[in-house]
């Protein structure tokens, strides 16, 4: 991959939390490289504590690793870079006080966004998932579902080339996020941002993304990355076809050693403490 | 039928209330009338109704409301503005407010009442000291608060608006001060009626003016309706105060 | 800043309360030395130095027994008063819900205004300092308590009536252990109303207790018996506090 199709290079990433010797020292990343194509969605995908929030974090600039460094756009990632990557967070990441459309131009005032856009692009990317009827509501009066679209409309109001998303299904129930699922998929095929994704549910990554990154248990690393041939945007009936159980298996297979591995580890913790 | 039974009970209650009022008036009324209790030791509660109304046509009260409230909106301006500073100052690390939290819960445990003689001794009988004892009791709910408040702001949304690109002070206009405003508020509120208590108290113990000095001086010439009625009156305008700072604050809360 | 120290202090928070304490203390000092007229403020060495005069000033280790005992006193008035009522109005709900606004009201009441009053009424002697610290402690017990009774489970009352307890076996084994902790907790708020009852009534006017010498160091211009002894006042009140928060600690620990 020349470094003109990739997005964002990551060399060599290592991350721990606390000094060696000290009772909260965690080895989360261990020595991970990967490139990203531009256009791409590339899910990370792993057993808790597998360090793939820790990388999200680490491409977004809102962590230094411990050792490594990674490219975005051919520059070194050394703080947020809002300009480049805008980032949808599991939860919470809405500002309450605010009603959706208020939250959706705050983000274009904190990028810089100039005054005279902030009208058009609130209105483009709430219809885009499908909130436009919803802009003056409050985040309490939305179920969780429109909450998370809220969180992705202003995020794709900043019209930034890289999205990192962390879990952003995670807290909601499994139609909403089949449904959600699709949607994203149709939005994805008519931009060209490339998108980074963590999620713990296979049929998720399986289904949405165009390459699968697998993590080992901790400290993580990326054990094998599996390529999902299918055109965007995915149509329901994918997830039926024999194509994606086979997928589905093979990630199974490769993730299940090192869940069980994760589980047994933090009983040992549980033990010692 | 529950529904019924519990307007019954309800409306039952409020019965109980209004009756006890009553029963309380009744054996006033009866102890001075009837009863032959001491006027110098429980006044006539008609003559106490008298010189209420006496007080509120003469307007004599105000010299001292004006001097208390006076003495209560400087004490407020200076712990608000002090509570609030220093309150965010230490809520800008974990570090700052594992120290300084617990120090500052640790003093307000004391009854700062106590330092009263000093500020006397220090600033005099005059509304100097009751401006100073008011600031600084009050200081401590405000700052406590903010500190809280500040403290407590949900960290996704910090992180969400940096990796937005906001600047320190979009940071702090857009996203903490709305998420803080809430408890700081309460804490504001809280200081208010606290520093009312502490300004009418300073006034009783040691004081030449002000609302709570007038009822000492009505006690000391044994005018005991007008005392009872000036202390109603008092007592009517605190809670008039502190409704009017509660509805601020619920404005403020609804605000955001 | 040498990394061991530094870790060290991260660590004990504790030390770096007292630094700050300190530096206020030396901060006190500076100002009182060369700043500021003597007539007003003393330093706290001198403070310290003096606090065995102020100890053996005529009468003051005597006042301060004096309002230690007119403390407990009303402290035990206020619980007293305060556990009969709030149990009397938590255990029945009628009562709750005509009795507790009438308590809540009361309790917010500017009592400061009605200080005259109980001076008239009680004297000047110990009696009305009891009285006060009374009606300032009495009612944060009172509700404390209600509130510690309401909060029971109602399938703790059902799962005990159907093993057969009578209704003073339930009061005795049920509710009792369960209010416990609420009463602590009202009782650390009402040992802060009778501490604040008493001072305040003390610094009224007081012929043989702490508020008389605070008057008479006041009026001799005599800053540095006067910081001794609220210090001394100041210490009394940090101890009784940690008394009875340990105390509450210890009786709720099944919470």
């Amino acid at each position: 991959m020349t470094t003109r199709d990739a997005a964002v290079r990551i060399k060599g990433v290592s991350h721990q939390f606390g000094e060696a010797g000290e009772t909260q020292y965690v080895r989360a990343l261990s020595d991970t490289s990967l490139d990203i194509a531009r256009g791409e969605l590339l899910c990370l995908i792993g057993p808790s504590g597998c360090g793939k929030s820790t990388l999200l974090n680490v491409i977004g600039g809102l962590m230094t690793p411990s050792s490594g460094t990674v490219e975005v756009a051919g520059k070194p990632v050394r703080g947020p870079m809002p300009q480049d990557i805008a980032f949808v967070f599991q939860e919470n990441a809405l500002f309450p006080w605010n009603t959706v459309v208020e939250n959706v131009r705050l983000g274009m005032l904190f990028l810089g966004v100039p005054k005279s856009e902030h009208e058009a692009r609130a209105k483009q990317s709430l219809e885009a998932v499908g909130l436009a009827e919803f802009a003056n509501h409050y985040p309490s009066q939305l179920s969780g579902g429109m909450r998370q679209r809220a969180a992705l409309a202003r995020a794709l109001a900043l019209k930034t080339d890289i999205l990192l998303m962390d879990e952003p299904f995670g807290a909601l129930d499994e139609q909403t996020r089949m449904i959600l699922g699709e949607d994203l998929s149709v939005l994805l095929s008519q931009t060209e941002k490339t998108i980074v994704f963590v999620t713990h549910s296979l049929g998720e990554a399986v289904f949405l993304a165009d390459r699968v990154a697998v993590f080992s248990a901790r400290p993580g690393t990326i054990k094998k990355i599996i390529r999902v041939d299918e055109p965007h945007p995915r149509k329901p009936e994918f997830i039926t076809s024999e194509k994606f159980a086979a997928l589905r298996n093979e990630l199974y297979a490769l993730l299940h050693d090192e869940i069980r591995k994760t589980v047994a580890e933090s009983a040992r913790a549980a033990e010692g403490s | 039928m529950a529904r019924r039974g519990e307007r019954a009970s309800s409306l039952g209650s409020r019965a109980v209330q209004v009756g006890f009022l009553l029963g309380i008036l009744a054996l006033w009324y009866l102890a001075t009338n009837r009863w032959g209790v001491n006027r110098l030791l429980l006044p006539n509660p008609i003559a106490v109704w008298q010189q209420l109304l006496d007080v509120l046509k003469s307007g004599e009260y105000l010299p001292d409301l004006r001097i208390t409230l006076t003495e209560l909106v400087a004490a407020f301006a200076l712990s608000m503005t002090l509570g609030t500073i220093v309150g965010f100052f230490v809520s800008r690390t974990r570090y700052t407010i594992r120290v300084f939290d617990p120090l500052f819960a640790g003093i307000y445990s004391i009854p700062i009442i106590l330092f009263l003689p000093l500020y006397v001794l220090f600033f005099g009988l005059g509304p100097a000291s009751k401006i100073a004892l008011g600031a600084t009791i009050s200081f401590f709910p405000i700052v406590m608060s903010t500190i809280a408040g500040f403290g407590n702001v949900d960290r996704t949304l910090v992180t969400a608006a940096k990796s937005m690109g906001a600047s320190d002070y979009q940071l702090f206009r857009y996203v903490l001060v709305p998420a803080a405003l809430p408890v700081i508020l309460s804490g504001l509120r809280m200081g208010f009626t606290i520093a009312l208590l502490a300004i009418i108290g300073s006034e009783v113990i040691a004081s030449l003016a002000g609302l709570g000095h007038h009822i000492v001086q009505l006690a000391e010439g044994m005018d005991m309706a007008r005392m009872f009625a000036y202390i109603a009156f008092v007592v009517m305008i605190a809670a008039l105060l502190n409704a009017a700072v509660s509805f601020l604050e619920a404005r403020g809360r609804r605000r955001i | 800043m040498n990394p061991a120290l530094r870790q060290f202090l991260l660590r004990h928070g504790g030390v770096v309360r007292l630094g700050v304490v300190v530096l206020l203390l030396i901060g006190w000092e500076i100002a009182a030395r060369w700043f500021v007229d003597p007539m007003f403020i003393s330093p706290p060495s001198r403070v310290l130095l003096s606090l065995g005069t102020v100890w053996h000033t005529s009468g003051v280790p005597a006042a301060l027994r004096l309002t230690l005992f007119e403390l407990a006193a009303a402290f035990a008035i206020a619980v007293a008063i305060g556990l009969t009522v709030g149990l009397a109005v938590g255990l029945q709900p009628f009562a709750r819900h005509s009795l507790m606004p009438i308590i809540l009201l009361l309790y917010g009441l500017p009592q400061i205004t009605i200080l005259p009053l109980f001076i008239l009424y009680f004297g000047i002697g110990p009696a009305s300092k009891i009285a006060f610290g009374v009606t300032h402690g009495m009612f944060p017990i009172m509700i404390a308590i209600v509130a510690g009774v309401q909060n029971l489970k109602p399938i703790l009352l059902v799962s005990a009536r159907s093993m057969g307890a009578s209704r003073w076996q339930i009061l005795r084994w049920v509710i009792f252990p369960h209010m416990i902790p609420s009463l602590f907790a009202g009782m650390r708020l009402g040992m802060s109303g009778a501490l604040l009852g008493v001072l305040l009534a003390e610094l009224y006017v007081s012929t043989n207790g702490i508020g008389h010498f605070t008057t008479m160091f006041t009026e001799n211009f005599d800053p540095t018996k006067l910081f001794g002894l609220v210090a001394i006042l100041a210490a009394m009140a940090i101890v009784l506090n940690e008394i009875v928060r340990r105390a509450e600690t210890r009786f709720s620990r099944w919470r």
